[in-house]
């Protein structure tokens, strides 16, 4: 079993991994020679399907498996990974390789960094770069460039910027452990079947409905705080959002004529599907627009939302984008 | 009677109040002596194992200092003091924190201290905060009068060292993950120095994935200003947790760090100097004397765990026998806890009100305010949370009646459609609570919430 990678698209890979661990710590990975599947199935509370091309945030990727399909599938733990990219976030470069050590699976991220390079990133730049960065080091004017002429004999003492610091290269590695998954304990876990949703919309910035989402929610826990002292912990009484949508937004209609959503559709605009979802939950789920994708949420009325997560790859027009599939369940009242 | 009186400029105070946040993560309680010439504040941790001292110079750091002393003892005065609460008089008012627009409007302006010692009378450590909005607070903490423990670094001794400066440290340490017990620092080669951080926690089977990150950074030998180990390959190791507290101070300060040391089991120095102020440290090194090559692996191995850290006052003893030793610092021995966190809490997303439109389009560069997307806190162990809970008039015992409860809205609504309901306070509810599930998309657009 051999997995060798150049990191890519950093941020985003550690926004993905930031919106996953909110949810749950331990993640299921599955490489194959196409895709990087994330997946994240929590006690309780939404479940989480991330497929993401194998280009999306790898490179020169070197698989070896002799599993069906050449798949290796790792249990491996969000929080680390996540701290070990956040090192990695201004690197020169970055990979990621599967080994052992002490007789354990680790995955070992080796990133290369230079600390000059922090204050003069991009030299194409040119003079933007040099004068931008103010808080690095004493001796820079902070009162910017060009701020007319004030012809009072006083001028300030810059440094001399010279080269003669070379760039002092970094290399920092960082193991993360992991689990190896037999194929035979993991192909039983299977994406959520749900049925056909009766209405979908796209989702309004994120951002907003988390602001708005939250603040419902901490009302809803005061309140019940305050009303009801005790037992106010368990699951079952945490506060719940009602969700409703009804098909008379902006996407366009499937044409379909048995689909559910088009019974909805010539239903009017008061035929709305509804959901309710633990705040809680959601709050976490919400987590994922920091990936700043497109979300499209399916509405099965009273059973479940599902939200389809659309991250482009930004480098690569034509490249496959990434799908982030959040399966949320409804609770009944 | 006053023996000891000085004030501090805003910058002293700052000054004073990190150097205060540090030694609070090496121990509780605080030694304060104060001389002619200088006002020295030292901790020693618990476990003996680290002890940091940071010595102000009276003329150079105190907008103004006044030493009387005692008749008993003219030379010196010292004392212990709770660090906590002497950290707490000190920390940001509410309302200054750093992202308050109106910042500075109760930042403390100045701070006089006097410490009063006389037989008969309560004794006491007086600080008067003048704020910048004019509130002058004062306070009163009790001393205790304890004879200060003696620490001491023979320098003779310590032939390695290293200059390093404190930002590329604090850098360095950044990369660092949480639940890591021992910092291993050793040069590779001629051109490499390796830190690596390492723990002696054996896990196995699920525990595996709990594991600490395992992080090593290989630095160039050039990063240092100097680097003088006569040994190659000399594992030194010592605890994460009191070399960040230092690392973190020294940032703060940006200036040069120095360390020196020996061999492992024996303590090692580090120092910097800040505008007025000495700050020194003394960690006791992790390891079998003698054997410096192999113990790293070893302890990493995890085949038994390394002999804990000796204390510092068995190198005290040792150094006393010593001739040439520099002056000896007093320390008080006590007990170690987890320190509250002195920066202001990064502020809740959930706190502030929504913005009135995202600026997707924006033409700046998006700040990292990857702290909005955390999710909802509700946890009731959190100050503002309380705060918020408290939000409640009503004291008696009724449940509240509008309570945004999903099931009891619904059961309301059937309620009042099957029949009459219970009474007549719940029927006025009914018609408040009840609402229509959402709006048309026509009358929310005006919110914004919709960008299209």
């Amino acid at each position: 079993m051999r997995f060798k990678t150049q990191l890519k698209n950093i941020r985003t890979f550690s926004k993905l991994v930031a919106a996953l661990s909110s949810l749950e710590k331990i993640a299921w990975l599955r490489l194959d020679d196409e895709h990087v599947r994330f997946t994240v199935i929590p006690d309780t509370g939404s479940q989480v399907w991330a497929l993401l091309p194998m280009e999306f945030i790898f490179d020169n990727v070197q698989l070896q498996s002799a599993e069906a399909q050449n798949t290796i599938n790792l249990e491996l733990p969000l929080v680390p990974l996540q701290r070990a990219l956040k090192s990695a976030l201004n690197a020169t470069s970055a990979s990621l390789r599967l080994t052992k050590k002490d007789g354990i699976p680790i995955l070992s991220m080796t990133i290369q960094t230079s600390t000059v390079a922090q204050g003069n990133q991009g030299g194409g730049q040119g003079s933007y770069s040099r004068f931008s960065r103010g808080d690095n080091g004493p001796g820079h004017f902070a009162g910017g460039f060009g701020e007319g002429d004030d012809d009072d004999g006083v001028y300030n003492i810059e440094p001399l910027e010279t080269h003669l610091h070379r760039e002092r290269e970094k290399i920092i590695t960082q193991d993360i452990p992991v689990r190896v998954l037999h194929p035979d304990n993991v192909e039983m876990i299977m994406q959520p079947k749900v049925r056909e949703p009766d209405v979908h919309i796209q989702l309004p910035p994120l951002l907003q409905l988390k602001a708005i989402s939250d603040r419902f929610t901490k009302l809803a826990a005061a309140s019940s705080r305050a009303s009801s002292s005790a037992t106010a912990t368990a699951a079952a009484s945490n506060p719940k959002l009602e969700l409703s949508a009804n098909m008379h937004g902006s996407l366009p209609a499937l044409p379909l004529e048995e689909h559910p959503s088009t019974f909805f559709r010539e239903a009017g605009p008061d035929k709305w599907a509804s959901v309710r979802v633990d705040g809680k939950d959601w709050s976490k789920v919400l987590s994922v627009g920091r990936l700043e994708g497109r979300v499209i949420a399916c509405f099965a009325d009273e059973h479940a939302l599902i939200l389809y997560v659309y991250v482009p790859q930004y480098d690569d027009v034509q490249g496959e984008d990434c799908v982030v599939t959040y399966y949320v369940s409804s609770y009944n009242v | 009677m006053v023996l000891l009186r000085f004030t501090l400029s805003e910058e002293g105070v700052n000054a004073l109040r990190d150097a205060l946040a540090c030694l609070n993560k090496f121990s509780d309680e605080v030694s304060l002596e104060a001389k002619r010439d200088k006002l020295v504040f030292t901790a020693l941790n618990s476990s003996k194992s680290a002890y940091a001292a940071f010595s102000f110079a009276s003329n150079r750091f105190f907008s103004k200092y006044h030493y009387e002393g005692i008749a008993q003892n003219r030379e010196k005065f010292f004392c212990k003091l709770y660090n906590r609460a002497l950290l707490s008089l000190f920390r940001a008012r509410s309302g200054d924190s750093l992202h308050d627009p109106e910042k500075g409007g109760s930042a403390i302006e100045r701070c006089d201290v006097a410490i009063e010692d006389e037989a008969g009378k309560k004794s006491r450590f007086i600080v008067k905060i003048a704020c910048r909005n004019g509130m002058t607070t004062k306070y009163r903490l009790p001393f205790e009068v304890s004879p200060p423990v003696h620490a001491k670094f023979d320098r003779n001794e310590a032939f390695n060292s290293w200059t390093i400066s404190s930002r590329t440290l604090r850098q360095l340490m950044d990369h660092f993950g949480p639940g890591i017990e021992y910092l291993d620092i050793h040069s590779e080669d001629d051109s490499t120095v390796n830190f690596t951080c390492f723990t002696e926690k054996v896990a196995s089977g699920d525990e595996v994935l709990k594991k600490p990150l395992h992080t090593s950074i290989a630095v160039e030998k050039d990063e240092f200003d100097t680097f003088d180990v006569s040994e190659d390959k000399l594992h030194i190791v010592v605890s994460v947790k009191d070399f960040r507290a230092i690392t973190q101070h020294a940032a703060f300060l940006g200036s040069e760090v120095s360390a020196q040391y020996s061999m492992p089991s024996r303590p090692m120095q580090i120092r910097y100097d800040g505008d007025g102020v000495k700050c020194e440290f003394l960690l006791m090194t992790v390891g079998e004397r003698g054997a410096p090559g192999q113990r790293a692996k070893k302890t990493r191995a995890g085949a038994k765990p390394a002999p804990r850290a000796q204390q510092l006052e068995a190198a005290a003893s040792r150094a006393a026998s010593n001739a040439p030793t520099p002056a000896p610092r007093p320390t008080p021995a006590t007990r170690r806890e987890p320190m509250p966190s002195l920066r202001p809490t990064a502020p809740r997303q959930s706190q502030r009100p929504p913005p009135a439109t995202l600026d997707h389009e924006s033409l700046f560069v998006p700040q990292d305010d990857d702290y909005q997307w955390e999710p909802v806190r509700m946890n009731e162990d959190e100050d503002e949370e309380e705060a918020d809970a408290r939000l409640e008039w009503d004291a008696s015992d009724r449940p509240n009646p509008s309570a945004v409860k999903m099931s009891s809205v619904i059961a309301n609504q059937t309620a009042q459609r099957s029949g009459p309901g219970p009474d007549n306070g719940m029927d006025q509810d009914q018609s408040l609570s009840y609402l229509e599930p959402t709006q048309r998309l026509s009358q929310a657009r005006q919110f914004g919430l919709f960008n299209d």
